[in-house]
């Protein structure tokens, strides 16, 4: 633990560091820190404690890092880089509905990620782990090596003798990216390359010159192998490429049929039929896929796409070469701790750029934002945090799955057609945040006015159904100040107006309704509609 | 003064204001924003991810041993339109024998890549440079209209640059359940709705907090900037529509892609949007085997050949008939390689083509390649092949685009030639 005086004589060197960049307050920058950790926001005993004493954010911080929804924060922040997350079942058959086998292919890769994190593995775990991850589910789909007894997420193993080389060996991982025979598996090389190394092959700003397009009119394949233009991506794409015919792809019966992947160790040197170039790593001949797994977990651009990947999803910041001081800071954090992922991460949450306000330097704040905007499980679980609501349909997580399009709406992702989550909050989210809102807000006003009520109300401890503005003046004004105490994590100052306000709106919707339950519930939708939920 | 009434003071006083909210609700929708979206052109967008055979349509090479030209197929010219017709091609031939007349074909653009990411960034936005939004999302972003919902994604990529609040994703058809709040009502634990009355009075109180919101960030700039006037003027557009019940089964309508395309329609009729992109279904990377392209194609054709017509029997907010008012922009990122390869598909290649239909387009084959399928240099005020002109670019016919819909192209891109012979 950081003694006081230590702590905020770093707080105080650290701001002294970068000109133009004032810190947020102690509540926000928990609010910030639970949010991004844990997925929640901070409860109100947690904000009083830092208002004391803002030196203990770094014990919140260590904190909340071995909280187990920190773990599910990893993986949503994972999926951006996978985006294995698509709602696809990939046809696959199982005894489980289609929605469920969907979860657990997504999840199969994620899982490795967060058992890595969980369990302070080195990050090279990713692709040198020798099992793979499964639930009974997939562990159905796929026929692993599990536990018949067991039901939790936990290590597994393929039975039909492909090397295991973490993710790069997981079969969600190829359904989630196919590739044609004729194409050679290059699309799994790139999708590889962009996963785990962040390099995108098809960003490269490759111009065809005039000798590469005539050749390519009269013999394609000579082009790839012999033009420098298309030789700076395909001398090292094929290669690797060639190390993924193991996992063929099989047609299905007609045309219609699904198409199935399954590993097939006689395939394994299939490149010798389509792109004839043996496996290798940029340069570097590799014999199998183990070997490919060792020339990555050796490769400092694994390690950058780690700290990347981690930085930009927690900072919401697109990474520029500006940033590159900042990053390796991080970067030399992970690596002195033996590449294990909370060191990292505790290493951006701490810095002054994580915890900052607006900043005012104009060239800073165009890539450093002072207000982040929540994905969309943050949003759904601050929701269920203050009201117990969760937004379901069919028994799916409105926010979560993607069956609605709800996600995507409200700014996130759904692995498929839309890739990056939007950080400017539309017209979409100002709707999932409002049709939310009185749903969750309705949930509450059924329970907690409900006169035959068992147990603690949810939200509205000071008043009851027969109440109204005439007859319980201040129990509508400590009301009205509770529930925005438990949504801004602050309480509203004295004079505000907002519970003047809000009273007014009770009344007017209890005109037009009749009804003390509506009219609180849309106090209630009112107050959950506040920018404060959807940013921090 | 109280808040209620500060808030008539809004550019939007009218329909926040709870009872014109409640007497419109009860109307329909009688847009006065809609007046201001009179006399702007608006565009539907549509883009075939995956790269489509440009060889199988557009640009007919039937004469040159050095294309690969799909059997049973021949070239056929219709109103001024040279394509590829024949086998699977039904749909294609019904629509440039229908709509030939005001639709334009270029070939042999320059698309300056063969990677999927970077060839659909260069071909929506003419830069590679990050930050600039796409063609639909300037369009609507810098539209006079005042759009509730500027740029309506259905589907496919969109790069929202610095205008991200002028873009809204439907997400598969449940942006229309929001909008009337029906969704409330569908989940497993459904809460009534509230009636209009009561909602706009919600909607007045959280408007007064959202500016104050954003008063209380006034003077931010960079990314913060972005986002709270997002925030803001997102939430105003989103009360502008709260609670409207869309007619003519709008609701009912499914995610496919004429269903995305009506509703596209639909909502540009409304005043609603000023832009929309659809995603072209299909397996359009067609390494593996380039048969697909053709089938796919047609299947596409039979859905624009139905929007055109939808375009052509509604009103249009400033003309008799939309489809005087709303231009269909058709592109992929790239084009694909002449010749088949061993598998019989063709890989990627980068010269391109597009189609543009409808208001302001001068109907036509534009651009050229040569029996190799290289661009052609040409006469940008033809569009005919010109041993002296120049190279056609993707950057060339977006600013075309930006032209049509009455935006200054160098207020954008500054130094590119725009391809007028697109513009009527």
């Amino acid at each position: 633990m950081t003694s006081p005086a230590m702590a905020l004589l770093l707080l105080s060197c650290a701001t002294q560091e970068v000109e133009g960049l004032d810190l947020l307050p102690p509540a926000e920058q928990l609010k910030r820190l639970s949010l991004d950790l844990r997925g929640v926001m901070p409860t109100l005993e947690e904000v009083a404690s830092i208002q004391q004493a803002p030196y203990l954010y770094e014990d919140f911080a260590d904190r909340y890092l071995d909280d187990d929804r920190f773990l599910g924060q990893v993986r949503n922040l994972y999926d951006q880089r996978f985006l294995v997350r698509t709602g696809s079942d990939a046809g696959l058959g199982s005894s489980y509905d289609g929605d469920t086998v969907a979860a657990a292919l997504a999840d199969e890769s994620l899982r490795l990620v967060s058992r890595i994190v969980d369990q302070d593995l080195p990050w090279t775990e990713v692709v040198l782990a020798d099992y793979t991850m499964a639930n009974p589910v997939l562990a159905d789909v796929f026929e692993l090596d599990y536990p018949s007894d067991a039901s939790d997420w936990q290590p597994a193993h393929y039975v039909d003798g492909r090397p295991h080389a973490g993710v790069l060996s997981m079969s969600s991982i190829w359904y989630r990216y196919p590739s044609m025979g004729g194409n050679a598996n290059r699309h799994r090389a790139n999708a590889m390359s962009k996963m785990l190394l962040c390099e995108d092959y098809l960003t490269r700003p490759v111009v065809l010159n005039r000798a590469a397009v005539d050749q390519l009119v009269i013999d394609p394949e000579a082009a790839i192998n012999e033009n420098e233009s298309c030789q700076s991506c395909h001398s090292t794409l094929d290669p690797l490429a060639s190390h993924f015919f193991g996992f063929f792809v099989t047609d299905g019966e007609d045309a219609d049929d699904m198409v199935f992947t399954e590993y097939m160790a006689e395939e394994e040197e299939g490149w010798r039929d389509y792109s004839g170039k043996s496996p290798g790593y940029y340069g570097v001949p590799t014999a199998n896929l183990t070997e490919l797994a060792s020339q990555i977990a050796d490769d400092s651009r694994f390690v950058d796409c780690a700290v990347r990947s981690f930085w930009e999803g927690i900072t919401q910041r697109d990474y520029s070469d500006l940033d590159w001081s900042e990053v390796s800071d991080h970067r030399a954090a992970f690596e002195a701790d033996g590449l294990l992922v909370k060191p990292l991460v505790k290493s951006i949450v701490m810095s002054e750029a994580y915890r900052a306000d607006t900043p005012e330097d104009l060239d800073l704040a165009e890539r450093l934002p002072g207000v982040k905007v929540v994905a969309p499980h943050q949003l759904a679980n601050t929701v269920e945090q203050l009201t117990g609501y969760r937004w379901q349909f069919d028994g799916l997580d409105g926010l979560t799955t993607d069956t609605l399009g709800l996600p995507v709406l409200a700014g996130g992702t759904d692995g498929d057609t839309v890739t990056e989550r939007s950080y400017e909050p539309s017209v979409g989210l100002v709707y999932v945040q409002e049709r939310l809102a009185w749903s969750a807000a309705w949930h509450v006003v059924e329970h907690d006015l409900d006169s035959a009520r068992e147990g603690d109300a949810i939200l509205l401890h000071y008043v009851t159904v027969e109440d109204d503005p005439d007859n319980a003046a201040r129990a509508f004004d400590t009301q009205i100040r509770k529930i925005y105490e438990a949504v801004r994590l602050s309480p509203l100052d004295p004079t505000a107006d907002e519970p003047e306000q809000l009273i007014e709106v009770w009344k007017q919707v209890h005109s037009v309704e009749g009804s003390a339950r509506s009219a609180w519930a849309a106090v209630l939708t009112a107050i959950l509609r506040d920018p404060a939920l959807i940013t921090y | 003064m109280s808040f209620f009434d500060r808030y008539k003071t809004t550019r939007r006083a009218l329909l926040q204001n709870t009872a014109a909210m409640s007497a419109l609700t009860a109307m329909g929708w009688t847009p006065k924003d809609a007046l201001a979206a009179q006399g702007e052109r608006k565009f539907i967008f549509f883009f075939a991810g995956g790269a489509w055979d440009t060889t199988a349509v557009f640009d007919p090479h039937h004469e040159s041993d050095y294309v690969d030209m799909d059997e049973d197929t021949y070239q056929e010219t219709l109103g001024n339109v040279r394509f590829t017709a024949g086998a699977n091609r039904d749909s294609v031939w019904r629509f440039f024998d229908r709509w030939g007349h005001s639709a334009a074909v270029v070939n042999g653009i320059d698309a300056h890549s063969v990677g999927h990411d970077s060839g659909t960034q260069l071909t929506l936005t003419g830069t590679s440079a990050s930050s600039y939004p796409d063609w639909p999302t300037l369009i609507a972003a810098r539209g006079a209209g005042d759009y509730p919902l500027p740029h309506l994604v259905f589907s496919g990529p969109n790069f929202s640059g610095t205008y991200g609040g002028s873009v809204v994703r439907a997400g598969g058809g449940t942006l229309l359940d929001l909008i009337d709040g029906s969704l409330v009502t569908a989940s497993d634990q459904p809460a009534p709705q509230l009636t209009s009355v009561s909602d706009s009075i919600v909607d007045a109180f959280v408007h007064e907090r959202v500016a104050r919101y954003a008063n209380a960030h006034n003077g931010v700039a960079g990314l913060d900037r972005n986002r709270v006037e997002s925030l803001l003027a997102s939430a105003e557009r989103a009360m502008e529509l709260e609670g409207r019940r869309f007619e003519a089964g709008l609701d009912d309508l499914g995610n496919s892609t004429l269903d995305q395309a009506i509703k596209a329609a639909e909502m540009i009729a409304l005043g609603l949007s000023r832009t929309a992109m659809i995603r072209i279904p299909g397996g359009w990377d067609s390494h593996g085997d380039n048969d697909v392209q053709a089938p796919q194609f047609d299947a596409f054709f039979a859905v624009l050949d139905e929007l055109m017509e939808k375009l052509a029997v509604t009103p249009g907010l400033a003309t008799p008939w939309l489809i005087d008012e709303v231009t269909i922009v058709c592109m992929s990122e790239f084009g694909r390689t002449p010749l088949w390869n061993a598998s019989g598909g063709k890989d990627h290649w980068p010269y391109n083509s597009a189609l543009i239909a409808g208001s302001g387009v001068n109907g036509g084959t534009f651009g050229a390649s040569d029996d190799g399928l290289v661009g052609l240099p040409i006469d940008f005020a033809s569009g005919l092949e010109k041993d002296t002109g120049d190279l056609l670019g993707s950057e060339n016919v977006g600013t075309a685009i930006l032209s049509l819909a009455g935006i200054d192209p160098a207020s954008h891109l500054p130094g590119v030639q725009v391809f007028d012979a697109l513009l009527r």
